[in-house]
């Protein structure tokens, strides 16, 4: 709709009644519109950087500041200092970590930064924050940094030299299977500081070709706890699905043994079994049938009648 | 046989202390040389990081006594396919005390730039098994970027790759941009050398470098105990070497399905898919096999075969299977594959394929630098034409090295 001659005529007296205010409108729009998404990022980079700062505003500011690290030597050593300087605020460090973190998936704008950025988490991998160390350990880890991967193995030989719990430093490891983790997994398996550091232990071993005796062994034990057994289960199917298939027929003809390991054993028949044997073996799907039938859980019930539908017909 | 102490016997340690000597001492230098065979004892039972530094501290060692002819394949092998940035560095330090550069090394170092640039991190070459906890040192970027300055004139076929590279540097790469200028000034003022006659020669490389090898059929070995090893196929079918592979030539590939270098296994099962592409074009397909065999039987079971062949487009029949040996340690023993292991995993291996002949013999071998589909197949095809009369059986053929006289293949 056009507008009247009265309210162009009022808009205009309203211009001139007001031109600061109206000047300041339109330049300070005129500047949100001018502001690249380099300069934002660079000027988030200079607050999440400023010592003065609040914590607050610099977290925030850090997560918009990725772009600069990229663009701006100067921006990202900054970032690396707050990164690097321990008398910062760790929740600082720890945005400025995320920063540089999210700068690297951009990886060729990263190129030129990758060398500061590894350097710098190598030397902090060490830092008296927990929370800093183990991110910054998960993030060389994932890269198969040696340097990581020897600091992890020698805290699992030597709980002294330690950076990161035994459990945790197993699953950084396990990222890399030419980690040469094996030797150290084995030791916690047979001396484990914990239940949780053993289970680690036996997962990293899961793609260990010489450990499926002990899984089998594992598997069979109905002293075990039920998650190692099932960690137990997916390990030999990974190593030796042949004896998996083996074990998991006996499991299932076995009446004492637990609904969840029959449940994992059933559904690795299900998925990877010999069809032709399987049809032709009685025993097992009788077994199958009548414990489908019984007082299982209705997630073993579920896996009988998959297993059934496949094999019964 | 090796003349150094195996790993058993020998720490890491003490490791770097015999390297050290043999650079420094001209009558043994030779022997930096043999321990950088894969299947050398000294890397049996070491973790693949550890492999890493020893070799590394090989290549800085030579780096500072000098590179011999027979050393120089290992370091071009590295540029060609290596990822891991110490021993890129140390390799690429390395070639620059090789006496008689060539034009061809420059085709390497640009494309171990393209591999490595986006792998980059700061290393030390200061003392055994350090890493770089500040990036004021050397990377494998720096350290090619100076091979190819130190290359200069030579180095000119190079020049618009690494100009693009120089325009594809982001806004805030100064140090990196600084770095190619350089090179790009090394390379460019050498030209004008060039141009007014006063550059000296640089000398000639060996004639011959040992990546591809050749034997004759009167001196090729029989395949003797190797025969009777029985070996399974991505279906599980179960086959003796003798079984498949005599009566028509075959090729073969050795790989892993666990190797995390891009560069090696993945590519040479992929190239082997078009290796079968070519022979079909010919209607060869039936008359000459492949076969890609693993070094991890263990752990590539016939399943993981199988989807490690498909996915690289590999076609899989009776004539051209994935296979694994149930005894490893005989495979390893008649190809002397370049590979050893810490328990049954793989710590390192070398790029390696083999024609046999129609007697299962190996007639050639195609070793760490990347091969070309193409030659592999006219090998072949000169095999199927060496079973008719008078068709060239018996004629001396000597080795060649025609990958690394044109540049890395692939």
């Amino acid at each position: 709709m056009a507008p009247t001659r009265k309210a162009a005529k009022r808009s205009k007296q309203a211009r001139k009644k007001s031109p600061k205010k109206s000047a300041k409108k339109s330049s300070s729009k005129r500047s949100v519109k001018a502001e690249s998404p380099k300069v934002a990022a660079r000027r988030a980079a200079s607050t999440a950087t400023d010592s003065k700062g609040t914590v607050k505003a610099r977290v925030a500011a850090a997560a918009l500041s990725p772009l600069a690290v990229c663009e701006s030597d100067k921006d990202l050593q900054a970032m690396l200092k707050t990164l690097r300087n321990q008398d910062e605020p760790v929740k600082v460090r720890l945005a400025a970590l995320q920063a540089m973190q999210a700068a690297s998936f951009s990886v060729v704008a990263f190129e030129s930064s990758r060398g500061d950025y590894i350097a710098t988490l190598r030397a902090i991998a060490d830092d008296p924050d927990p929370e800093l160390r183990q991110r910054v350990l998960g993030i060389l880890a994932r890269e198969k940094d040696g340097y990581a991967q020897k600091k992890l193995i020698e805290g699992l030989k030597d709980p002294k030299k330690a950076l990161v719990p035994p459990e945790k430093a197993l699953q950084l490891l396990s990222y890399d299977v030419h980690a040469d983790a094996y030797s150290a997994a084995r030791d916690i398996v047979k001396k484990p500081p914990d239940e949780m550091a053993r289970r680690e232990a036996l997962r990293l071993l899961a793609a260990d070709a010489t450990a499926a005796p002990m899984f089998e062994k594992l598997l069979r034990d109905k002293k075990e706890l039920r998650e190692v057994r099932q960690i137990a289960a997916s390990a030999l199917q990974a190593l030796k699905p042949e004896k998996m298939q083996q074990h998991a027929r006996e499991i299932l003809l076995d009446k004492s043994d637990y609904d969840d390991i029959k449940a994992t054993s059933l559904t690795a028949l299900t998925q990877f079994g010999d069809q032709e044997a399987i049809g032709k073996d009685k025993a097992l799907l009788k077994s199958v049938d009548r414990l489908s039938a019984g007082k299982a859980s209705a997630k073993y019930r579920q896996s009988a009648s998959r297993f059934l539908g496949k094999y019964s017909q | 046989m090796p003349r150094v102490k195996p790993a058993s016997q020998l720490s890491e340690a003490q490791f770097a202390v015999l390297v050290d000597g043999l650079a420094d001492d001209p009558g043994r230098r030779d022997l930096l040389t043999e321990l950088l065979h894969e299947n050398h004892p000294v890397y049996a039972e070491c973790g693949a990081a550890a492999v890493v530094r020893m070799r590394g501290w090989i290549l800085v060692a030579l780096a500072r006594a000098g590179v011999p002819d027979g050393a120089l394949i290992f370091l071009l092998e590295e540029l060609d396919a290596g990822v891991d940035p110490y021993l890129v560095a140390a390799a690429a330090r390395a070639l620059r005390s090789y006496p008689r550069p060539t034009e061809t090394f420059a085709a390497f170092v640009m494309r171990a730039l393209s591999n490595i640039r986006y792998r980059d991190e700061p290393v030390s070459f200061e003392a055994y098994g350090e890493y770089a906890m500040s990036a004021a040192g050397t990377s494998p970027v720096q350290e090619l970027l100076e091979t190819l300055a130190w290359l200069g004139p030579l180095a000119r076929g190079v020049l618009p790759e690494l100009m693009l590279l120089r325009a594809q540097c982001g806004a805030g790469s100064r140090k990196l941009r600084v770095d190619i200028d350089r090179a790009i000034r090394a390379i460019s003022a050498a030209d004008q050398a060039i141009s007014s006659g006063t550059l000296a020669c640089c000398g000639a490389p060996p004639d011959s470098l040992p990546n591809t090898v050749a034997w004759t059929a009167s001196s090729r070995r029989d395949a003797g105990p190797i025969g009777k090893v029985v070996l399974e196929d991505h279906d599980g079918n179960r086959i003796t070497f003798e079984e498949f592979f005599k009566g028509k030539p075959a090729i073969v590939v050795f790989f892993y399905t666990r190797c995390d270098n891009p560069m090696k296994c993945s590519l040479t099962v992929a190239k082997l898919a078009h290796v079968q592409g070519l022979l079909d074009a010919q209607g060869l397909g039936e008359r000459i096999q492949t076969a890609a065999i693993t070094y991890d039987p263990a752990f590539d079971l016939p399943e993981r075969l199988r989807i490690y062949g498909q996915d690289r487009g590999v076609r899989l029949d009776a004539r051209h299977r994935m296979l694994r040996a149930l005894d490893n340690d005989a495979l390893r023993r008649h190809f002397e594959l370049g590979v050893n292991f810490i328990e049954s995993l793989v710590n390192r291996h070398r790029i390696e394929v083999y024609i046999l002949d129609s007697e299962a013999r190996i007639a050639v071998s195609f070793e760490r630098i990347h091969w070309d589909e193409r030659e592999v197949v006219t090998r072949a095809i000169e095999l199927l034409e060496e079973r008719e009369p008078g068709a060239g059986q018996g004629q001396p053929r000597s080795c060649c090295s025609s990958s690394v006289a044109a540049g890395p293949a692939g």
